[in-house]
Protein backbone atom coordinates (compact mmCIF):
# COMPACT_ATOMS: atom_id res chain seq x y z
CA UNK A 1 0.00 0.00 0.00
CA UNK A 2 2.82 2.25 0.69
CA UNK A 3 4.55 1.39 -2.41
CA UNK A 4 1.71 1.94 -4.27
CA UNK A 5 1.57 5.52 -2.64
CA UNK A 6 5.18 6.04 -3.11
CA UNK A 7 4.47 5.12 -6.76
CA UNK A 8 1.70 7.79 -7.05
CA UNK A 9 3.68 10.72 -6.35
CA UNK A 10 4.60 13.67 -9.17
CA UNK A 11 8.22 14.38 -10.27
CA UNK A 12 7.56 16.98 -8.22
CA UNK A 13 6.27 15.74 -4.88
CA UNK A 14 9.24 13.21 -5.23
CA UNK A 15 11.99 16.01 -6.14
CA UNK A 16 10.75 17.78 -3.25
CA UNK A 17 10.84 14.59 -0.56
CA UNK A 18 14.74 14.22 -2.03
CA UNK A 19 15.35 17.88 -1.15
CA UNK A 20 14.10 17.53 2.46
CA UNK A 21 16.71 14.71 2.48
CA UNK A 22 14.56 11.52 1.74
CA UNK A 23 17.64 9.99 -1.07
CA UNK A 24 15.42 6.86 -1.34
CA UNK A 25 12.74 8.73 -2.64
CA UNK A 26 14.50 9.49 -5.75
CA UNK A 27 14.28 5.79 -6.61
CA UNK A 28 11.23 6.78 -8.13
CA UNK A 29 12.28 9.09 -10.77
CA UNK A 30 14.65 7.05 -11.75
CA UNK A 31 12.45 3.97 -12.05
CA UNK A 32 10.38 5.97 -14.16
CA UNK A 33 12.63 7.17 -16.62
CA UNK A 34 15.69 5.11 -16.88
CA UNK A 35 14.52 3.48 -19.81
CA UNK A 36 14.16 6.47 -21.64
CA UNK A 37 17.68 8.07 -20.37
CA UNK A 38 19.36 5.15 -21.31
CA UNK A 39 18.06 4.91 -24.81
CA UNK A 40 18.65 8.30 -25.18
CA UNK A 41 22.12 7.77 -24.59
CA UNK A 42 22.25 4.68 -26.88
CA UNK A 43 21.55 6.73 -29.52
CA UNK A 44 24.49 8.66 -29.27
CA UNK A 45 27.09 6.17 -27.26
CA UNK A 46 25.78 2.93 -29.71
CA UNK A 47 26.96 0.36 -26.73
CA UNK A 48 25.13 -1.11 -23.96
CA UNK A 49 27.27 -0.23 -21.41
CA UNK A 50 28.57 2.95 -22.05
CA UNK A 51 24.65 4.07 -22.16
CA UNK A 52 24.07 2.59 -18.71
CA UNK A 53 26.94 4.59 -17.48
CA UNK A 54 26.49 7.94 -18.73
CA UNK A 55 22.49 7.57 -18.10
CA UNK A 56 23.27 6.76 -14.49
CA UNK A 57 25.71 9.58 -14.32
CA UNK A 58 23.39 11.41 -15.48
CA UNK A 59 20.95 10.80 -12.64
CA UNK A 60 23.62 11.13 -9.83
CA UNK A 61 24.11 14.79 -11.80
CA UNK A 62 20.51 15.74 -11.97
CA UNK A 63 20.02 14.67 -8.00
CA UNK A 64 22.91 17.18 -7.02
CA UNK A 65 21.33 19.92 -8.91
CA UNK A 66 17.48 19.45 -7.54
CA UNK A 67 17.83 23.18 -6.30
CA UNK A 68 18.20 24.30 -9.73
CA UNK A 69 14.72 21.94 -11.00
CA UNK A 70 11.55 24.45 -11.60
CA UNK A 71 8.92 22.82 -10.50
CA UNK A 72 6.41 24.23 -12.57
CA UNK A 73 8.42 22.26 -15.63
CA UNK A 74 8.42 18.91 -16.78
CA UNK A 75 11.23 16.93 -15.12
CA UNK A 76 12.48 15.08 -18.12
CA UNK A 77 13.13 18.09 -19.98
CA UNK A 78 15.19 19.09 -17.71
CA UNK A 79 17.26 15.82 -16.86
CA UNK A 80 17.32 15.57 -20.75
CA UNK A 81 19.33 18.86 -20.75
CA UNK A 82 22.11 17.42 -18.19
CA UNK A 83 21.79 14.26 -20.24
CA UNK A 84 22.58 15.27 -23.62
CA UNK A 85 25.17 17.28 -22.28
CA UNK A 86 27.14 14.43 -21.06
CA UNK A 87 26.52 12.15 -24.01
CA UNK A 88 27.86 15.31 -26.26
CA UNK A 89 31.08 15.39 -24.13
CA UNK A 90 31.39 11.43 -24.59
CA UNK A 91 31.21 11.58 -28.13
CA UNK A 92 33.31 14.25 -28.87
CA UNK A 93 36.37 12.47 -25.82
CA UNK A 94 35.81 9.72 -28.17
CA UNK A 95 35.98 11.20 -31.70
CA UNK A 96 38.89 13.14 -30.18
CA UNK A 97 40.69 9.56 -29.24
CA UNK A 98 40.16 7.74 -32.01
CA UNK A 99 42.13 8.73 -35.23
CA UNK A 100 45.56 7.88 -32.00
CA UNK A 101 44.20 4.71 -30.42
CA UNK A 102 43.56 1.43 -32.90
CA UNK A 103 42.82 -1.11 -30.39
CA UNK A 104 39.96 1.47 -28.68
CA UNK A 105 38.50 2.21 -32.17
CA UNK A 106 38.32 -1.67 -32.87
CA UNK A 107 36.60 -1.80 -29.36
CA UNK A 108 34.22 0.62 -29.63
CA UNK A 109 33.70 -0.24 -33.34
CA UNK A 110 33.13 -4.11 -32.11
CA UNK A 111 30.78 -3.15 -29.29
CA UNK A 112 28.35 -1.01 -31.67
CA UNK A 113 27.08 -2.89 -34.76
CA UNK A 114 25.03 0.23 -35.47
CA UNK A 115 21.51 0.12 -35.81
CA UNK A 116 21.58 -3.47 -35.21
CA UNK A 117 22.84 -2.98 -31.62
CA UNK A 118 19.91 -0.81 -30.88
CA UNK A 119 17.13 -1.32 -32.95
CA UNK A 120 15.52 -4.85 -33.85
CA UNK A 121 16.49 -6.35 -37.33
CA UNK A 122 14.52 -4.25 -40.11
CA UNK A 123 16.16 -3.50 -43.15
CA UNK A 124 13.74 -0.60 -43.75
CA UNK A 125 14.50 0.63 -40.33
CA UNK A 126 18.44 0.67 -41.59
CA UNK A 127 17.24 3.05 -44.37
CA UNK A 128 15.15 5.14 -41.95
CA UNK A 129 17.98 5.17 -39.89
CA UNK A 130 20.59 6.49 -42.76
CA UNK A 131 18.58 8.64 -43.68
CA UNK A 132 17.54 10.24 -40.50
CA UNK A 133 21.85 10.40 -40.04
CA UNK A 134 22.32 12.71 -42.56
CA UNK A 135 19.76 15.27 -41.43
CA UNK A 136 21.50 18.52 -39.97
CA UNK A 137 21.42 18.46 -36.36
CA UNK A 138 18.60 20.61 -34.98
CA UNK A 139 16.56 18.19 -37.40
CA UNK A 140 17.53 15.39 -36.48
CA UNK A 141 17.05 15.57 -32.62
CA UNK A 142 13.44 16.79 -32.81
CA UNK A 143 12.64 13.36 -34.44
CA UNK A 144 15.02 11.46 -32.07
CA UNK A 145 12.75 13.45 -29.19
CA UNK A 146 9.76 12.43 -30.56
CA UNK A 147 9.81 9.40 -32.41
CA UNK A 148 12.11 7.47 -30.32
CA UNK A 149 12.27 9.19 -26.90
CA UNK A 150 8.49 9.61 -25.90
CA UNK A 151 8.47 13.33 -25.25
CA UNK A 152 5.52 15.18 -25.27
CA UNK A 153 4.91 18.82 -27.34
CA UNK A 154 5.43 20.02 -23.86
CA UNK A 155 8.80 18.54 -23.19
CA UNK A 156 9.97 18.99 -25.97
CA UNK A 157 8.99 22.27 -26.13
CA UNK A 158 10.62 23.06 -22.19
CA UNK A 159 13.66 20.98 -23.33
CA UNK A 160 14.31 22.84 -26.48
CA UNK A 161 13.17 25.99 -24.79
CA UNK A 162 10.86 27.19 -28.04
CA UNK A 163 6.95 27.74 -27.55
CA UNK A 164 5.25 25.13 -28.43
CA UNK A 165 4.03 26.30 -31.88
CA UNK A 166 7.80 26.23 -32.92
CA UNK A 167 7.48 22.79 -31.84
CA UNK A 168 5.40 21.63 -34.76
CA UNK A 169 6.47 23.95 -37.05
CA UNK A 170 10.11 22.31 -36.58
CA UNK A 171 9.10 19.03 -36.63
CA UNK A 172 6.87 19.66 -39.81
CA UNK A 173 10.14 20.91 -41.36
CA UNK A 174 12.44 18.46 -40.00
CA UNK A 175 9.70 15.27 -40.84
CA UNK A 176 9.87 17.25 -44.48
CA UNK A 177 13.75 16.84 -44.92
CA UNK A 178 13.56 12.96 -43.69
CA UNK A 179 10.63 12.31 -46.24
CA UNK A 180 12.95 13.94 -48.80
CA UNK A 181 16.21 11.81 -47.86
CA UNK A 182 14.17 8.64 -47.78
CA UNK A 183 12.91 9.24 -51.76
CA UNK A 184 16.10 10.19 -52.71
CA UNK A 185 17.78 6.42 -51.02
CA UNK A 186 14.60 4.91 -52.83
CA UNK A 187 15.30 6.39 -55.70
CA UNK A 188 19.21 5.14 -55.56
CA UNK A 189 18.00 1.83 -55.15
CA UNK B 1 -7.29 28.11 -42.09
CA UNK B 2 -4.36 28.35 -44.79
CA UNK B 3 -2.15 25.23 -45.77
CA UNK B 4 0.91 26.98 -43.87
CA UNK B 5 -1.06 27.12 -40.72
CA UNK B 6 -2.27 23.32 -41.74
CA UNK B 7 0.74 21.54 -42.51
CA UNK B 8 1.62 22.69 -38.85
CA UNK B 9 -1.34 21.11 -37.86
CA UNK B 10 -0.80 18.19 -39.45
CA UNK B 11 2.37 17.51 -37.22
CA UNK B 12 0.09 17.54 -33.83
CA UNK B 13 -2.81 15.62 -35.40
CA UNK B 14 -0.48 12.79 -36.22
CA UNK B 15 1.21 12.91 -33.12
CA UNK B 16 -2.12 12.85 -31.45
CA UNK B 17 -1.27 16.40 -29.63
CA UNK B 18 -4.25 18.36 -31.05
CA UNK B 19 -7.55 19.61 -29.01
CA UNK B 20 -11.00 18.81 -30.44
CA UNK B 21 -11.23 22.32 -32.29
CA UNK B 22 -7.89 22.51 -33.80
CA UNK B 23 -8.51 18.75 -34.70
CA UNK B 24 -11.78 20.03 -36.17
CA UNK B 25 -10.27 23.07 -38.09
CA UNK B 26 -7.60 21.16 -39.19
CA UNK B 27 -9.98 18.03 -40.68
CA UNK B 28 -11.92 20.46 -42.27
CA UNK B 29 -8.82 21.92 -44.73
CA UNK B 30 -7.86 19.04 -45.34
CA UNK B 31 -10.67 17.38 -47.08
CA UNK B 32 -10.85 20.50 -49.12
CA UNK B 33 -7.41 20.74 -50.17
CA UNK B 34 -5.38 18.35 -52.38
CA UNK B 35 -1.68 19.26 -52.08
CA UNK B 36 -2.39 18.92 -48.19
CA UNK B 37 -4.02 15.91 -48.71
CA UNK B 38 -0.34 14.32 -50.96
CA UNK B 39 1.66 16.20 -48.01
CA UNK B 40 -0.54 13.92 -45.63
CA UNK B 41 0.00 10.90 -46.64
CA UNK B 42 3.54 11.41 -46.56
CA UNK B 43 3.51 12.31 -43.36
CA UNK B 44 1.13 9.43 -42.30
CA UNK B 45 3.35 6.55 -43.81
CA UNK B 46 7.01 8.00 -42.24
CA UNK B 47 4.84 8.10 -38.62
CA UNK B 48 4.31 4.45 -39.69
CA UNK B 49 7.39 3.55 -40.62
CA UNK B 50 9.20 5.10 -37.33
CA UNK B 51 6.80 3.57 -34.78
CA UNK B 52 7.62 0.29 -36.24
CA UNK B 53 11.32 0.66 -35.33
CA UNK B 54 11.77 -1.49 -32.17
CA UNK B 55 14.14 -0.89 -29.37
CA UNK B 56 15.67 -4.71 -29.29
CA UNK B 57 14.26 -5.55 -25.94
CA UNK B 58 16.77 -5.71 -23.26
CA UNK B 59 17.04 -8.83 -20.35
CA UNK B 60 15.19 -7.88 -17.19
CA UNK B 61 18.18 -8.39 -15.18
CA UNK B 62 19.87 -5.57 -17.40
CA UNK B 63 17.82 -3.18 -15.11
CA UNK B 64 18.67 -5.17 -11.67
CA UNK B 65 21.01 -3.10 -10.23
CA UNK B 66 20.67 0.04 -12.02
CA UNK B 67 18.75 1.83 -8.99
CA UNK B 68 22.02 0.68 -6.73
CA UNK B 69 24.39 2.02 -8.71
CA UNK B 70 23.11 5.72 -8.65
CA UNK B 71 22.23 5.45 -5.35
CA UNK B 72 26.05 4.39 -4.73
CA UNK B 73 27.10 7.79 -7.03
CA UNK B 74 24.60 10.01 -4.97
CA UNK B 75 26.32 8.62 -1.58
CA UNK B 76 30.43 8.54 -2.80
CA UNK B 77 29.50 12.39 -3.89
CA UNK B 78 28.99 13.19 -0.13
CA UNK B 79 31.78 11.20 0.45
CA UNK B 80 34.01 13.07 -1.89
CA UNK B 81 33.29 16.33 -0.78
CA UNK B 82 34.40 15.06 3.01
CA UNK B 83 36.93 13.59 1.76
CA UNK B 84 38.36 16.78 -0.34
CA UNK B 85 37.42 18.74 2.48
CA UNK B 86 39.00 16.42 5.25
CA UNK B 87 42.16 16.45 3.22
CA UNK B 88 42.63 19.77 2.52
CA UNK B 89 42.17 20.85 5.76
CA UNK B 90 44.52 18.14 7.36
CA UNK B 91 47.52 18.86 4.67
CA UNK B 92 47.07 22.32 5.14
CA UNK B 93 47.82 21.99 9.37
CA UNK B 94 50.81 19.76 7.96
CA UNK B 95 51.81 22.52 5.48
CA UNK B 96 51.34 24.86 8.41
CA UNK B 97 53.43 23.16 11.22
CA UNK B 98 56.42 22.60 8.65
CA UNK B 99 56.01 26.32 7.56
CA UNK B 100 55.50 27.74 11.17
CA UNK B 101 59.00 29.22 11.99
CA UNK B 102 59.02 30.72 8.55
CA UNK B 103 55.46 32.43 8.69
CA UNK B 104 55.22 33.66 12.01
CA UNK B 105 59.08 35.22 11.70
CA UNK B 106 58.68 39.03 11.58
CA UNK B 107 61.77 39.30 10.33
CA UNK B 108 60.72 37.66 6.79
CA UNK B 109 59.01 40.09 4.61
CA UNK B 110 54.96 39.99 5.46
CA UNK B 111 54.57 40.02 1.16
CA UNK B 112 57.04 36.88 1.08
CA UNK B 113 55.55 35.24 3.78
CA UNK B 114 51.84 35.88 2.57
CA UNK B 115 52.78 34.92 -0.87
CA UNK B 116 54.51 31.37 0.50
CA UNK B 117 51.44 31.17 2.23
CA UNK B 118 49.14 31.47 -0.74
CA UNK B 119 51.27 29.06 -2.53
CA UNK B 120 51.39 26.22 -0.27
CA UNK B 121 47.61 26.14 0.11
CA UNK B 122 47.24 26.59 -3.61
CA UNK B 123 49.10 23.26 -4.08
CA UNK B 124 47.23 21.26 -1.39
CA UNK B 125 43.73 22.41 -3.21
CA UNK B 126 44.97 21.01 -6.57
CA UNK B 127 46.70 18.01 -5.17
CA UNK B 128 43.74 16.61 -3.85
CA UNK B 129 41.73 17.78 -6.67
CA UNK B 130 44.47 15.78 -8.65
CA UNK B 131 43.94 12.77 -6.30
CA UNK B 132 40.65 12.74 -6.36
CA UNK B 133 40.66 12.79 -10.38
CA UNK B 134 42.90 10.12 -10.33
CA UNK B 135 40.78 8.12 -7.88
CA UNK B 136 37.39 8.87 -9.29
CA UNK B 137 38.96 7.64 -13.38
CA UNK B 138 40.95 4.79 -11.77
CA UNK B 139 37.15 3.64 -10.55
CA UNK B 140 35.67 4.25 -13.48
CA UNK B 141 37.77 3.88 -16.48
CA UNK B 142 36.86 0.54 -17.95
CA UNK B 143 39.83 1.51 -20.57
CA UNK B 144 42.44 1.96 -18.28
CA UNK B 145 44.14 -1.10 -19.39
CA UNK B 146 44.55 -0.24 -22.99
CA UNK B 147 48.34 0.24 -23.55
CA UNK B 148 48.20 4.02 -25.35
Amino acid sequence: MGELKLKDMTDQQVVQACLEGDKESYRIIVDRYKERAYYLALMFTKNHEDARDLSQEAFYRAYRALTDYDPSRPFYSWFYRILKNLCINFVNHHKRKLPMDDNLEKTTMAEGGFPDEIFEKNERAAILWKALSQLPEKDREIIVMKEFNDFSYQEISDALEIPLGSVMSRLYYARKKLLKKLQQFEGDL
Amino acid sequence: MNCEEARFLMMGYLDGELTEEQKEAFLQHVNQCPDCQAEWRGFKSLKEETGKMKFRALPEMFWDDYWQHVYNKIERGIGWIFFSLGAIIVLGFIGYEFLKDFLLNAQEPLLLRVGVGLLVFGFIIIFVSVLREKLMVRSHDKYRRIVR
